[in-house]
């Protein structure tokens, strides 16, 4: 069973067409890597993975469910580090990450919250209100998010934004531990080269129409857009 | 389990962040304030014309002072695009609402804790012996404001016009509440019989649960549309 499965799907805002019959599929334990313009239509399709929006035409399947019609079943396995970091500024780094787990009916030990904000590098400032983290901070913490949850559908856009060589080495060696335990990756990103170290697939999004990749364009000097 | 976990964190989170920063406490407290001292100032009042002027005073306070709070509830969950991550989460809606409810709730009652001396103080009312009467009636109206603003706080959230739609579509819903918080208090305080004005504070709680089953039920629609 794949854990994502997107078919001829369309999306149209009034006067806008922002995705035009894509298809595409990502097996459990692998990394799908979206690359294209701005405004080209990848924030869209994450939102419509991440059940947030609803296509036009076609369908999705999440690990085998109606990405429309059953989400109550699709959002337990599903998570999404999106541009907005999802944090309570007036919360400190462990009490964000205590609430976000008790969302996903989770609670972890405070030795494994320790760890993980160790792991991302803000474990110095797990007591700091995040209203005074900056942005890199802040989205190191979305990704000790995502390793706490531990989804089996993991949907990041942009991951790398905002972070320093060590928070992009950081997120790649993250996505490679949930990838090795089985979860789905799909990311949205303009950073080939770091990409290129954890993807399995790769597509490029332009005027809302998908054209898959080969992964030697991700590495190389080609341009792709 | 998890129902009442998401319920305990969403209000927890409420109320720390507000206990934190005091924006919306301290909005809302200034403003009920400001209308006391106005009102006070307006009307010179003697004991026998005060009983019959002051519940309305003391309920347009609440609803107003109510309705600044409402009003920030959700777009607090607008920044960092938290919203979204209430959205997809696994967390139902339903304990998703009952926790903002709670949190205001507690925000509303605060206010009128400490704005019910102020009214006693300015407009030399006797109140000691109608004490848990009169508090009882700022439970049932606060409970069905709360509830109904909890829900159009929601539904507004992401228009832009939020601050005149909120009070456009609150107000007239609200009215019943008001009016049978008015007649209530106007009973008490006049030192009628409690038989006289119980129907009033039936008709209160009658419209609390209406409002709380209709708002809890259709908050899950709202949240996702």
């Amino acid at each position: 069973m794949m854990a994502i499965r997107v078919f001829q799907v369309s999306k149209s805002y009034r006067y806008f067409q922002a995705l035009r019959e894509i298809s595409f599929e990502v097996p459990p334990g692998s990394c799908y890597t979206l690359f294209g313009p701005n405004g080209a239509g990848k924030t869209t399709l994450l939102t419509i993975l991440a059940t947030l929006q609803r296509p036009s035409s076609g369908t999705i399947e999440i690990l085998g469910h109606d990405g429309v019609k059953a989400r109550e079943k699709i959002r337990p396995a599903l998570f999404y580090v999106a541009h907005g970091s999802y944090l309570y500024d007036e919360l400190d780094a462990r009490e964000n990450l205590r609430f976000a787990l008790a969302l996903y009916g989770k609670r972890v030990a405070d030795r494994e919250l320790k760890e993980a904000l160790d792991r991302v590098g803000i474990g110095a400032f797990s007591d700091l209100r995040t209203r005074f983290y900056s942005a890199g901070m802040k989205k190191r913490l979305a990704v000790a998010k995502g390793i706490l949850i531990r989804p089996k559908v993991l949907l990041l856009d942009e991951p790398y934004s905002s972070l320093d060589e060590s928070g992009m080495a950081m997120v790649n060696d993250a996505i490679r531990e949930l990838i090795d335990g089985g979860t789905a990756v799909f990311m949205a990103t303009h950073n080939r080269t770091r990409s290129a170290e954890v993807a399995n697939q790769a597509g490029l999004l332009r005027k809302g129409k998908l054209c898959p990749l080969g992964l030697e364009q991700l590495s190389g000097a080609h341009v792709i857009f | 389990m998890s129902f009442f976990n998401v319920i305990r964190w969403i209000t927890w989170k409420d109320l720390i962040s507000e206990f934190r920063n005091r924006e919306n406490f301290s909005s809302m407290l200034f403003f009920a304030l400001i209308v006391v001292l106005i009102f006070s100032f307006s009307f010179s009042m003697d004991q026998t014309s005060g009983r019959e002027q002051i519940p309305g005073i003391i309920w347009v306070a609440f609803t107003f002072t109510g309705m600044i709070g409402l009003g920030k509830s959700f777009a607090a969950e607008l920044h960092n695009d938290c919203l979204d991550s209430l959205q997809f989460s696994p967390a139902q809606k339903g304990a998703v609402f009952i926790g903002k409810f709670l949190a205001n709730l507690l925000f509303l009652l605060f206010v009128e804790l400490l704005l019910f001396p102020m009214f006693v103080l300015l407009f030399n009312l006797e109140v000691l012996e109608k004490l848990p009467t009169i508090l009882v009636i700022f439970l049932g109206g606060s409970v069905g404001l709360s509830a109904v603003g909890t829900l159009f706080s929601a539904m507004t959230v992401q228009i832009r016009a939020r601050e005149v739609m909120l009070p456009i579509l609150l107000l007239p819903l609200a009215v019943p509440l008001i009016i049978g918080g008015v007649e209530a208090t106007a009973g008490v305080l006049r030192g009628d019989p409690f038989l006289l004005y119980a129907h009033w504070i039936r008709l209160l709680f009658a419209f609390d649960v209406i409002f709380l089953v209709v708002s809890f039920w259709a908050f899950e629609w709202i949240l996702d549309t």
